[in-house]
């Protein structure tokens, strides 16, 4: 059966509550064991180029690992984050893939001793998703890649989840 | 702008026993300046690497310190820095960070300008005398230019040593760098790591080759790769005592770890693929292969590393901003799946993204932000200095010593002192 917009919409959006509550364990379950999480530098770059994030799905679970069970300084204070989704469009659906894209417009401040200028500054990152979503009644993240607006540019500290 | 009540000079203390930089190093304006005139613009620092500009008409956009230029590459081969500023208004004549042209025009009046930066025509010329000397308004070129195994370097004085002269000792490890290729070339790739801190340059350069702080800045990194049956946690306590740090002449200095200890850690695929030891055995044979494949991080004194995966370039923005670009490498005459593992394992570490390169920008900014406690004035570098060994003008320390670190200060003391003159005292 075919995905609805608003099945499509509702998914995406608790996909960001789970990050934005920090339930990263529910998150990481989204994607299946073929999986890649994918923040580019380039347009058009493929595997021969460097990205920003290239996650295969043990690479991901080392990220979360990394969150949640080390001293990652990076997040000593840790980030909050409000993911924003907007835009939603199906770019293609069968019975069991569905091609999403939306924009996705991220806040994220880390908060602490806000005297100390990085702490306490909000950033906004902003960013086009592709997603392809496996799967109908129990929907999965195949691939899910955010091109941000600044991915080829000077960046800021990227050590929460986008 | 007031000067800071101590000269540049005695920002550094160098005493037996003794060995510390002071507070107004790292956050006066006025040194900032002095810093980019005596040593981003005095002496010879790193701009571009050939492979990003391989053919007659490429060219990337880059700074010498905090002047902008235009790196590029003219009809007949020749590497030219040009100064990225219009001889007529000053506007920048390219806003691009690289491509490929056949000149640069200045957007404002059209001036027009070669890949050499020779002025080839401006508009309504009736505006001039007929008799304008067009030479003298070239786009101004670095006068020294000149590359070391791909490396582009420049200066903008035309006073000093030759570049292979500044390089001197460092060249050895150059060129292991570049034999990790098993045919001795090396490209960058397109795309690049790229971050912006809010602290001053010189926490980068010192960090890039401080073997002290691994076991707990990147105690996360550590947890991960015994996690992933790499290399247990303690292997990594038992790495310090192997290896050591170096100091060379002109700021140059690196850590270095043999073979077999920590090396691979952040180029992980190099340290698997047996063909790739094979054809390196083949080229170079195994004693060159074990001295090739040794863990080194290597400062070249101010702006550049080399590390096992990648170059990275310090780019100071200002005297609390800075940019740093990583820029992955990928080895001419080896598989493109080792090239694609090396990425990959590059990525796990490096980037704003990576499992280990925010944690150390993260001690930047505490170093940033904790200096102002300005109660306490020094930051202290004489971590070794006791067991400090010296031989034929190099110094060597125990891997977590501050070695290379003094190093580069005092070269920075001898440039800051008497500009590019000094460095050959």
């Amino acid at each position: 059966m075919k995905l609805t917009p608003a099945a499509v919409e509702s998914f995406l959006f608790r996909e960001a509550r789970l990050l934005d509550e920090g339930r990263l364990d529910e998150w990481l379950a989204l994607f299946p064991e073929d999986c890649l999480y994918w923040l580019p530098i380039l347009d058009d770059g493929g595997e021969m180029e460097p990205s920003i994030i290239y996650d295969d799905r043990s690479r991901l679970e080392e990220r979360i690992f990394r969150l949640k069970e080390t001293r990652a300084y990076a997040q000593e204070p840790p980030s909050r984050t409000q993911h924003n989704i907007s835009n939603v469009e199906i770019v293609e659906s069968s019975s069991d893939v569905t091609r999403v894209r939306c924009n996705l417009t991220l806040f994220e401040v880390r908060v602490g001793d806000a005297s100390q200028p990085d702490l306490g500054q909000p950033q906004v990152l902003a960013g086009r998703c592709e997603y392809v979503l496996v799967g109908s009644a129990h929907l999965r993240i195949a691939r899910k890649r955010v091109l941000l607006l600044t991915r080829d540019l000077p960046l800021g500290n990227l050590s929460f989840i986008i | 702008m007031e000067f800071p009540s101590l000269s540049p000079e005695e920002l550094i203390v160098d005493h037996p026993g003794d060995f510390r930089v002071h507070s107004d190093a790292y956050s006066s304006p006025a040194v900032f300046d002095l810093e980019m005139r005596r040593i981003f613009e005095g002496s010879w620092v790193y701009a571009a690497h050939e492979s990003q500009i391989p053919e007659p008409g490429d060219f990337v956009t880059t700074r010498l310190g905090t002047q902008p230029v235009i790196v590029s590459r003219d009809a007949s081969g020749q590497v030219h820095v040009l100064l990225n500023r219009c001889r007529h208004r000053a506007s920048i004549v390219c806003r691009l960070s690289a491509g490929r042209a056949q000149q640069f025009v200045c957007p404002y009046h059209s001036w027009t300008y070669g890949l050499d930066g020779t002025l080839r025509q401006f508009a309504q010329k009736e505006g001039y005398p007929p008799d304008l000397d067009r030479s003298a308004l070239a786009l101004h070129r670095a006068p020294s230019v000149a590359t070391y195994r791909g490396l582009i370097f420049a200066r903008l004085s035309d006073e000093g040593e030759s570049l292979e002269q500044r390089l001197g000792d460092a060249r050895r490890y150059i060129d292991l760098w570049v034999e990790r290729s098993p045919v001795g070339r090396i490209k960058v790739t397109r795309g690049a790591h790229r971050l912006t801190y809010a602290g001053n340059w010189k926490y980068q350069m010192e960090n890039g080759v401080d073997g002290y702080h691994g076991n707990y800045v990147h105690s996360s990194f550590i947890r991960i790769a015994h996690r992933a049956g790499e290399r247990k946690a303690s292997s990594f306590t038992a790495v310090r005592e192997t290896g050591g740090t170096i100091g060379l002449s002109h700021g140059d200095g690196l850590i270095e770890r043999p073979y077999g200890g920590m090396a691979g850690q952040f180029d992980y695929a190099a340290a698997q693929h047996a063909d790739y030891h094979r054809s390196l055995d083949e080229t170079y044979g195994p004693a060159r292969r074990e001295d090739i494949l040794s863990q080194r991080n290597i400062l070249l004194f101010p702006n550049l590393f080399l590390f096992e995966s990648h170059i990275r370039v310090i780019q100071p923005l200002s005297v609390s901003t800075t940019t740093v670009t990583m820029l992955p490498t990928m080895l001419e005459g080896v598989s493109d799946a080792m090239n694609v593992a090396r990425l990959r394992s590059h990525e796990r570490f490096f980037g704003p993204a990576g499992f280990g390169t925010p944690d150390d920008v993260e001690m930047f900014v505490n170093c940033e932000n904790g200096m102002r406690g300005r109660a306490v004035p020094w930051v202290r570098l004489d971590r070794g200095l006791h067991r400090e060994q010296a031989a034929d003008g190099v110094l060597s320390g125990h891997s977590t010593d501050e070695t290379p670190q003094r190093s580069a200060y005092r070269y920075w003391r001898a440039l800051m002192r008497d500009g590019a003159r000094g460095q050959q005292a």
